[in-house]
């Protein structure tokens, strides 16, 4: 008898148990056409588009950090990664608030250049950046640490620096620890709710005017803020569910392709 | 011309070595004798806890590793996703000058290289010989081999070759080896043992 296997597997049903749950009553016994409103089409929309720029931004900007990390022994910055995801996650929007408060200096310099973040998609993705991209990071430095060096000091002994090599010699080679990164970065801004319900709990420029992501629709839906009531709410979480996990489970197959 | 002195501890494993001349050296040890340490630290991919490595009279020691001219070579440093012809040129076009297609082909033919492809499906061997290339039309003064004339057929016909050809490019090279008899195919022989080495000829 294999216990381990059983005991794992047992806990990753346990696990899974919402979720069935959430499928089953939202298709189900609980469906109701409310939950798949425009309203709750149109959020599912706004969560991917913010989420998928989010990820853009945080390839171009972590993907050095992350190389950095798996290559350098700079134990401060590895800690110092981790951070903004362990606080709680309003707190974040509300610090992205003050820094665009009409009350702050900050706030003074950034809106009287234009830049928004209060209701607005550039304030959406900045938050989903802030909590999604220490996953990103996380993701891909086990993908460069677990490389050869070798091509790495070829290159640096023919006079490549650091950034030349990350970008000529091992991104065009880690493609798909890239991709797998990437979809689990945008799981993880997909499902993002307390910091972006302080600081865009509606969008309210175009295309979306006045739209809200899907986490906080389901929750208007579900406390009544917006008409809809429990069996709304699950079945817009279930429809919900049926968008996210091609990306979740892409990134596990991307993964196991990877290592074969 | 290469003078080092080279210390460094490695946990239990102390080196205390010193190579100089100039040309096609060979620095035999048996396996954990030290030879990679001292490449990597003739390279600046390891620190140095005491001693110098001067190129030319000029003191690279404190130069970061892209800096000194000096590249190491191992059977794995090639870079997968580029094309042969790409990767032997890699290096040259790095420093900004393509080399003249006359010499990528006297190279290409000197060393065997009469293949294609995409570098990481090549065998080991056709690996090496890409890697050797690329090093020689680089513009690193200095060519480190750590290993990397190990899965060649017809080695000694290969590396009689391989000095020649740096010899005519102004390249010094110092290749690591396992047995004493390599001393032979070079100019110089320093044997490394325990972490000490000495000139034998």
């Amino acid at each position: 008898m294999n216990w381990l296997r059983l005991i794992s597997e047992g806990a990753l049903v346990l696990l899974l148990i919402p979720i069935a749950v959430l499928l089953y009553y939202g298709f189900g016994p609980l469906r109701d056409s409310q939950g798949l409103s425009l309203l709750v089409l149109r959020s599912i929309a706004l969560t991917l588009v913010s989420s998928a720029l989010a990820l853009a931004v945080n390839v171009l900007l972590f993907t050095p950090l992350a190389y950095h990390l798996a290559r350098s022994n700079d134990r401060l910055s590895d800690a110092l990664v981790d951070i903004p995801v362990s606080v709680p996650h309003p707190i974040i929007g509300v610090a992205l608030l003050i820094l665009d408060s009409p009350q702050t200096p900050t706030g003074h310099v950034l809106l009287s250049l234009g830049i928004n973040f209060y209701n607005t998609l550039l304030g959406l993705v900045i938050a989903l950046v802030i909590m999604s991209g220490p996953i990103y990071v996380r993701a891909m430095q086990p993908v460069f640490e677990s490389r050869d060096e070798s091509p790495e000091y070829f290159a640096r002994g023919m006079g490549a620096g650091p950034l030349r090599i990350l970008y000529s010699v091992v991104l065009p080679d880690s493609k798909s620890g890239l991709v797998s990164a990437s979809l689990v970065s945008m799981s993880r801004a997909m499902s993002e709710f307390g910091s972006i319900s302080i600081i865009a709990y509606y969008v309210l420029q175009y295309p979306f005017y006045g739209v809200s992501a899907a986490s906080v629709t389901i929750f208007n839906l579900f406390s009544g803020a917006v008409p809809g009531g429990l069996n709304a709410a699950v079945t817009a979480s279930a429809a919900l569910i049926l968008v996210a996990l091609p990306i979740t489970l892409g990134a596990h197959l991307v993964r196991r392709k990877n290592h074969d | 011309m290469i003078d080092a002195l080279i210390r460094k501890k490695l946990g239990a494993f102390s080196l205390d070595a010193e190579i100089s001349g100039e040309g096609f050296i060979c620095r035999a040890g048996r396996y954990g004798a030290g030879k990679t340490t001292l490449m990597r630290a003739m390279a600046g991919l390891a620190t140095l806890d005491d001693g110098y490595v001067k190129i030319d009279g000029s003191d690279v020691s404190s130069w970061p590793a892209e800096r000194r001219g000096i590249v190491m070579v191992t059977p794995s440093s090639s870079i997968p996703h580029l094309e042969v012809d790409s990767h032997i040129t890699w290096g040259a076009r790095l420093g900004g000058r393509a080399p003249p297609n006359a010499r990528v082909s006297e190279v290409k033919s000197r060393l065997g290289i009469d293949f294609n492809g995409r570098v990481g499906r090549l065998s080991l061997g056709m690996k090496e010989r890409v890697v050797l290339a690329t090093a020689l039309l680089s513009p690193s003064r200095v060519i480190l081999v750590d290993e990397a004339f190990s899965n060649l057929h017809e080695r000694d016909a290969f590396i009689a070759c391989y000095r020649e050809l740096a010899k005519s490019a102004g390249k010094e090279v110092i290749f690591s080896s396992q047995v004493e008899s390599d001393g032979s195919l070079a100019d110089h022989l320093f044997v490394i043992e325990g972490g000490k080495t000495r000139r034998a000829a």
